[in-house]
């Protein structure tokens, strides 16, 4: 038979068009039992497991956690045995907020993502999000851990974000919190010092401290050094709607804000060591920085390295207030599609991530702190206990108990408190929980409109530059 | 319906493939982005606002002043190692030239994570010199580049050239400048090349070095991570331009001196 080309072509397109269908239809029997969960996670971010036996964790009460395998497979278990059904993590990572809004925008589909507070309210404001379901924070069910355990004060600063007039809390679950801060070698810059923002400029540090390369770290730095005055006045802090006033004070973008934080980044351009991205945790061990602008988390890793290597940093945060971030699990609508095993499967893994266990197997792999205050389990109260708790033999204790805002309901109560070592007061233990304090003059970064930004990266872009009318006139 | 017969210039059309997916398509969209503003208008503000903007044009002439130093450094130093290299009597010679090109087969970042304590050693304190630290890294850097053409066209050289200008009562300077040098010209244009354009763009080693000042490549990555497709794909643009301005200006001399030979 004398096939022609024509009819060659036909055959080639009917087996191309088939074929592939033939493939899908032959899974689908498969597919009905099993749910694929596109999970999207910063890298890191995770207890990935393989545990050393030493490194078990025995609370007081004689729970015992230890990561054996990676906390998404150990999910994959659990979910099975919990609801009867088969569910596949196909987990991947992101490097920065832009990174994964330019993946998510340019067709990569994930189920779940897990973005920081700016870009998850960015995600709701262009409707991406697919909100929580009311089983999800239905609290009187056994496996609901994330609404039956989330601190009381992350909820409550959720409640006051809202996008569209709707609050953050139907879409966002959290997942780790803290603070801005400075990582400090105490042997060179004093306490004091290191309490302001205006480390960045002081010139008794010349090339000696870094900043972070993020255009909204720095900028909150700036921000707070230009407007010190103003929100350090007694009037200001003893006012009643103080805190609303800080946040609309640190959240400012019109012109002449943005041209006098542009003129303090090029004075700290010119005082700092550099703008770093990742290399900051690494010059402070090695004493190349004797400062670094940091992250409560990153500041927790950065202080047990130099610990490992018998060198003693102190983090704190600035006075005049500083910048409260958290990233938050939300489901995005182009992976779930209405799908509601899906959304089950998503939800249970929120969820997973937030019992007391499971949380502190986290917190102890990436050294963040976890939103999760253990709701009626005391597990997460054990642990920040069992890390920081101090010894019989300990002489010089004082008792740390300004923290009670984080794991109860009543913010005044004195419930709780951690007896522990002085240093401690100024090292991990106040970067994972700082005192209560300190979190009334935290304020979030709000997610800022197109126009600001536009603003706010060409000043980023001016202060990065080399000024060539300064060099001719 | 005839049959099928292979031909030699078929072979051709994986590359072609190739070319029109990964360079003329990629190529086509930048340009598309360059000239167009958000909405999709064709544009020339932003062209226009590159150029007249002097923190923009800082930038350029920033890049420029690194670029051209690191090349004239790699220039002068990986000549005379390729021309010794090339032209000694040395019993393996393509070992001694693997010495020179060895470093190329490590990771740069770990290259220049070394070179960063070594210089932290020496300085002290590294941000007290960015710049200097920075045309030291990328010369480290590139300079295997410089030298593997070098050496290739100065092997190629046919010694009876030189001998003939030292019969004619020639000295070393002189055969070097009228003779050597003239001949290799294709080299240095190929070495000059494979360093010039990464020395504009490779900001990696301006971070490492903790240098905070921004060249064209670390513009187009920031613009890129502020959602800018169209600022970001117009430089990227201009730089384009910017080499094939190059590229034809060297063409031109290359093409003129050979002119001038065929004349003597």
């Amino acid at each position: 038979m004398n096939v022609s080309g024509k009819m060659k072509c036909t055959l080639l397109f009917v087996a191309c068009v088939f074929l592939p269908s033939l493939f899908v239809s032959g899974c689908g029997g498969q597919e009905a039992e099993e749910v694929t969960l596109r999970v999207c996670n910063w890298e890191e971010y995770i207890d990935e497991g393989g545990w050393d036996e030493e490194e078990l964790i025995e609370l007081e009460d004689g729970t015992k956690i230890f990561g054996e395998n990676n906390l998404a497979d150990d999910f994959e278990e659990w979910y099975f045995e919990e609801y009867g059904e088969r569910v596949k993590v196909e987990y991947s990572t992101f490097g920065t907020n832009e990174e994964l809004y330019n993946q998510i925008t340019l067709g990569d589909v994930y189920d779940l993502a897990c973005p920081s507070e700016y870009m998850i309210m960015k995600l709701m404001r262009e409707g991406m999000l697919v909100p929580y379901s009311d089983d999800f924070k239905d609290v009187s069910q056994e496996r609901n851990y994330y609404s039956k355990g989330v601190s009381p004060y992350i909820s409550s600063v959720f409640d006051t974000l809202s996008i569209n007039g709707e609050n953050l809390n139907s879409y966002a679950a959290g997942y780790m919190w803290g603070l801005l801060g400075f990582v400090y070698n105490p042997d060179e810059v004093s306490e004091e010092d290191a309490a302001h923002w205006d480390l960045l400029l002081d010139r008794n540090y010349f090339r000696r401290i870094t900043i972070k390369d993020s255009v909204r770290d720095a900028y909150f730095a700036a921000i707070a050094i230009n407007c010190y005055d103003e929100i350090t006045d007694e009037a200001f802090v003893g006012s009643p709607d103080y805190h609303d006033r800080l946040s609309a004070a640190l959240n400012r973008t019109d012109p002449e804000t943005v041209q006098a934080v542009e003129d303090i980044l090029i004075d700290a351009k010119n005082n700092v060591y550099s703008f770093e991205t990742d290399a900051g945790k690494a010059d402070m061990v090695t004493g190349k920085v004797v400062a670094n602008e940091q992250w409560s988390g990153d500041a927790v890793y950065t202080l047990n390295q130099a610990d490992e290597d018998g060198m003693e940093l102190c983090y704190s945060v600035p006075k005049e207030g500083t910048n409260l971030w958290f990233d938050g699990w939300v489901m995005l609508k182009r992976g779930i599609e209405q799908d509601e095993r899906k959304q089950r499967a998503a939800e249970a893994f929120v969820n997973y991530m937030s019992r007391p266990d499971n949380a502190i197997r986290n917190m102890y792999y990436i050294g963040y702190t976890s939103v999760i205050s253990g709701g009626d389990s005391d597990l997460m109260f054990e642990y920040l206990n069992y890390c920081y708790g101090a010894g019989d033999d300990e002489e010089a204790t004082v008792e740390y108990d300004d923290i009670d805002y984080f794991f109860s309901e009543d913010p005044t109560g004195d419930r709780y408190t951690v007896v522990t070592t002085e240093d401690q007061t100024k090292r991990q233990l106040f970067a994972q929980y700082p005192p209560g304090s300190m979190v009334d003059r935290a304020v979030v970064m709000a997610c800022f409109d197109d126009e600001s930004n536009d603003r706010i990266n060409r000043s980023w872009t001016n202060v990065r530059c080399f000024d060539l009318e300064r060099l001719l006139f | 319906m005839s049959r099928y017969r292979f031909d030699r210039k078929q072979l051709v059309l994986p590359y072609l493939i190739y070319l029109i997916l990964f360079v003329v398509m990629p190529l086509l969209v930048v340009l598309y982005y360059g000239f167009t503003d958000d909405q999709g208008h064709i544009s020339f503000t932003n062209f226009a606002s590159f150029f007249t903007n002097s923190k923009m044009m800082g930038t350029l002439v920033y890049s420029l002043v690194i670029a051209v130093m690191v090349t004239v450094i790699c220039l002068l130093l990986a000549y005379p190692v390729a021309y010794i290299l090339a032209k000694g009597e040395y019993a393996r010679k393509h070992s001694f030239l693997m010495v020179f090109v060895l470093p190329m087969w490590i990771n740069f970042t770990l290259r220049i994570t070394a070179l960063k304590e070594i210089l932290t050693l020496l300085e002290g304190n590294l941000a007290f010199h960015p710049f200097m630290n920075t045309v030291i890294c990328m010369v480290y850097d590139f300079l295997p580049f410089m030298i593997m053409p070098l050496f290739n066209s100065l092997t190629k050289l046919d010694k009876s050239m030189i001998e003939a200008g030292y019969d004619l009562g020639a000295d070393f300077p002189k055969v070097l400048t009228k003779v050597i040098l003239p001949l290799s010209v294709p080299g240095i244009i190929s070495g000059v090349t494979m360093v010039f354009l990464p020395a504009m763009t490779n900001y990696v080693v301006l971070d490492m070095v903790y240098n905070s000042t921004y060249i064209m490549g670390s513009l187009i990555g920031s613009y890129f991570s502020s959602y800018d497709w169209n600022n970001g794909s117009l430089i990227s643009a201009i730089l384009l331009m910017f080499i094939g301005f190059l590229t034809i200006i060297t063409d031109k001399i290359v093409s003129k001196e050979e002119g001038e030979e065929v004349r003597i």
